[in-house]
């Protein structure tokens, strides 16, 4: 699972704030309920208290103890709501006492002795047995001048049992509450976000190839469609970059080809005619020379733009790369040969490569025939392949003169010419460098160059086809 | 043979026509589309050269309508165009060969030739030049009975230039038949390997193969020596 995904992160957040507001929550509604049954559990006990004294007791003389004893026990059954109820004469008799209740929660003789004559109070009895047990205690006068004392009490466990069992329902209920939003939260987050994986998924197909492709439309009416719609506002613009540039491309290369063609027939025409003196012959030959470089001037910066813009990728095949420059370099040998250059190639690990087998082989022709070209007869041209980590990489190491540090950042731009006057006698473009990084960036790959007195090293990386 | 040439460009119309007239060929020409159709449908031409980019109807529109008239009629492209998904496109389209401007004069003859003897293609096993002599099924080369060891690319070279003896072949013309496209106009590997076979056959004076400068390179067939 990706833990920096938004699915991720946010689940987690949302799952921390939702513990620890239910842990908030659950602490505010215990201490409130807490608070809640013990007034509750007082107002009772003062009621049953105040009961007695003003309903029994009123009219004991009338009634007797027993009729007050028996509706004490009718009326309240403390024995069954665990309830302490006493009675006590003036002179510390007792009238009335509860018997032990149902649940044997304390011993009602152990609790002590009302104090008559005090104030109704509260009292909090800890019996010897540990328990505790809540004393509502007061003093009824009748009209008389008889007094008793009225002790309602209840175990303080009352209270305590239901925080309790409300905390093990809370702790029970606690994880089953969390999970569920968590793996809710992350089906929604999910099911939210998935247009957002397709519009992902569809803008890694896009190429320059596929750009009138649109990203799919969600009609959700929220951020995701607005991504989308902008998105796909972006790749119709640059569609239509895309297009002018292939539109110029192809209007530059008609007007400029055109007149070429006629210049190059013109030219091709006179040298048919016999009459001509050898001196005129030179000329228009030189003419036609030159038409040819321009030409192929022409052609080159055709084929860069076409690379820039992304044609290049029509035509992707998967091929043995090293193959590919072995093969080459065994016809260059010749070139070589003829300066008395000793050209090699090492490799023999197979280097699968996708792309244009075509334009991946100018690289090695132009790279080898640039390190004829300036190395010295005598010298020495070692072509290697190997592969290093996902890169196919291809070398060309010269042992000619060496490229100025100062130049070497310039050396992929167009027509930068390290050695203006030489490199034009050899009858180069002053592209063929530049030629070689475009092809390398269209397919994915660096090419960079070092130098030193003793030779130069160019390095070609290519992406390697994951082998399976 | 009567040959339809669909070219806007006047010049260069005229410089096609010039050269293909020498060739003995009777050329009509036509400065649009429709024109071109219009006479393309009228008569019965034995090739039909279109330039893709017309005025009035494109290339490829005539060509769409020539190939349901006549699926055999030979069809060559001029076109300043070369993008690769065009060139596809054309030849799906049914046209037969395919040039790009600037092309040779040369290289548009041979094109011509090749396309109109290919229904009945003539392919003799062993091509004579002079006293030299090439045997494409034993790939021996020999000069008056004398063998000469010649590598792969060498016999190709002159396997090319033998088989169009006479005519000059334009460097790219040789690059495209002999190497492949990789080579494209980069290197003058054309030049070196013209080198080396003349020195193996013994061609040192260049009176066997000649160069024309800014063209390219020819054999002389009978009028050598």
């Amino acid at each position: 699972m990706n833990t920096r995904s938004i699915r991720f992160r946010l689940t987690v957040w949302y799952a921390a704030l939702l513990t620890a507001l239910l842990v908030l929550f659950g602490g505010f509604i215990y201490f409130t309920l807490d608070r809640f049954l013990e007034s509750s559990l007082r107002e009772a006990l003062s009621k049953e208290a105040a009961t007695i004294g003003e309903a029994l007791l009123k009219k004991i003389n009338q009634t007797g103890d027993a009729y007050v004893k028996d509706e004490i026990e009718e009326h309240f059954a403390p024995r069954i709501t665990s309830h302490f109820l006493r009675v006590t004469r003036a002179d510390g008799s007792i009238l009335y006492q509860s018997g032990p209740p149902q649940n044997g929660a304390f011993d009602p003789s152990r609790i002590p002795a009302a104090r008559l004559g005090e104030p109704d109070s509260w009292r909090e009895e800890r019996l010897p047995d540990g328990k505790r047990v809540l004393i509502y205690g007061m003093t009824y006068s009748d009209s008389t001048t008889t007094r008793y004392g009225i002790q309602a009490g209840a175990p303080h466990d009352q209270v305590g049992g239901v925080l309790r069992s409300f905390l093990l329902s809370l702790a029970a209920a606690f994880p089953l509450i969390v999970g569920a939003s968590i793996g809710g939260g992350y089906l929604l987050m999910r099911k939210a976000l998935r247009p957002l994986d397709e519009i992902a998924s569809k803008a890694e197909k896009i190429t320059s190839r596929n750009l009138n492709e649109r990203m799919p439309e969600v009609q959700t009416g929220d951020e995701l469609e607005k991504l989308a719609t902008s998105l796909n506002r972006m790749m119709a613009r640059l569609d239509e970059s895309f297009q002018h540039v292939h539109r110029f491309s192809a209007d530059a290369s008609h007007e400029i080809r055109t007149p070429l063609a006629i210049l190059r027939g013109e030219l091709e025409a006179a040298l048919n005619t016999s009459t001509l003196t050898p001196e005129l012959r030179e000329t228009l030959g030189s003419a036609l020379e030159e038409t040819e470089r321009l030409s192929r001037i022409v052609e080159q910066l055709l084929e860069m733009t076409r690379l820039e813009a992304g044609e290049a990728l029509v035509e992707l095949r998967l091929f043995d790369v090293s193959e590919m420059t072995r093969s080459t370099v065994e016809q260059m040998h010749l070139l070589a040969f003829e300066k008395r250059i000793e050209l090699g190639f090492d490799g023999s690990q197979p280097l699968l490569v996708k792309g244009d087998p075509i334009r991946l082989k100018q690289i090695v022709v132009n790279l080898v025939d640039n390190a004829i070209k300036y190395t010295p007869p005598g010298g020495s041209i070692r072509v290697s392949s190997i592969r290093s980590g996902e890169s196919a990489v291809l070398e060309v190491r010269d042992s000619g003169t060496g490229i100025p540090q100062e130049a070497l950042p310039h050396i992929f731009e167009r027509f930068y010419r390290v050695d203006k006057a030489r490199s034009r006698q050899l009858g180069g473009t002053g592209l063929g460098l530049a030629i070689v990084k475009s092809i390398c960036v269209a397919f994915g790959g660096t090419v960079t160059a070092q130098s030193n007195r003793s030779g130069t090293t160019l390095r070609v990386e290519l992406p390697l086809e994951p082998t399976l | 043979m009567r040959l339809l040439l669909v070219e806007d460009e006047e010049k260069l119309a005229r410089l096609v026509k010039r050269a293909l007239v020498a060739e003995r060929f009777s050329v009509d020409t036509a400065r649009d589309g429709r024109a071109g159709m219009e006479l393309a449908s009228q008569y019965d031409y034995d090739l039909l050269v279109l330039d893709l980019q017309l005025p009035e109807m494109s290339g490829s529109e005539i060509l769409r309508r020539v190939r349901r008239l006549n699926p055999n009629v030979p069809v060559i492209i001029l076109t300043a165009r070369d993008a690769v998904v065009d060139k596809v496109s054309h030849f799906e389209a049914g046209a037969d060969d395919y040039l790009t401007k600037p092309f040779a004069m040369a290289e548009l003859i041979v094109r011509v030739k090749s396309l109109l003897r290919r229904g009945t293609a003539r392919r003799e096993g062993i091509l004579r030049t002079g006293d030299i002599e090439l045997d494409r099924l034993t790939q021996q080369v020999r000069r008056n009975g004398k063998r000469i060891d010649l590598s792969a690319k060498e016999h190709a070279l002159l396997e090319y230039l033998m088989a169009n003896s006479d005519r000059v072949l334009s460097r790219s013309m040789i690059l495209e038949h002999v190497w492949d496209q990789g080579f494209d106009g980069a290197t003058n590997i054309v030049d070196v390997y013209v080198r080396h076979l003349r020195e193996k056959i013994g061609d040192n004076d260049q009176k066997l193969i000649r160069t024309t400068r800014g063209v390219g390179y020819s054999i002389m067939g009978k009028d050598a020596e």
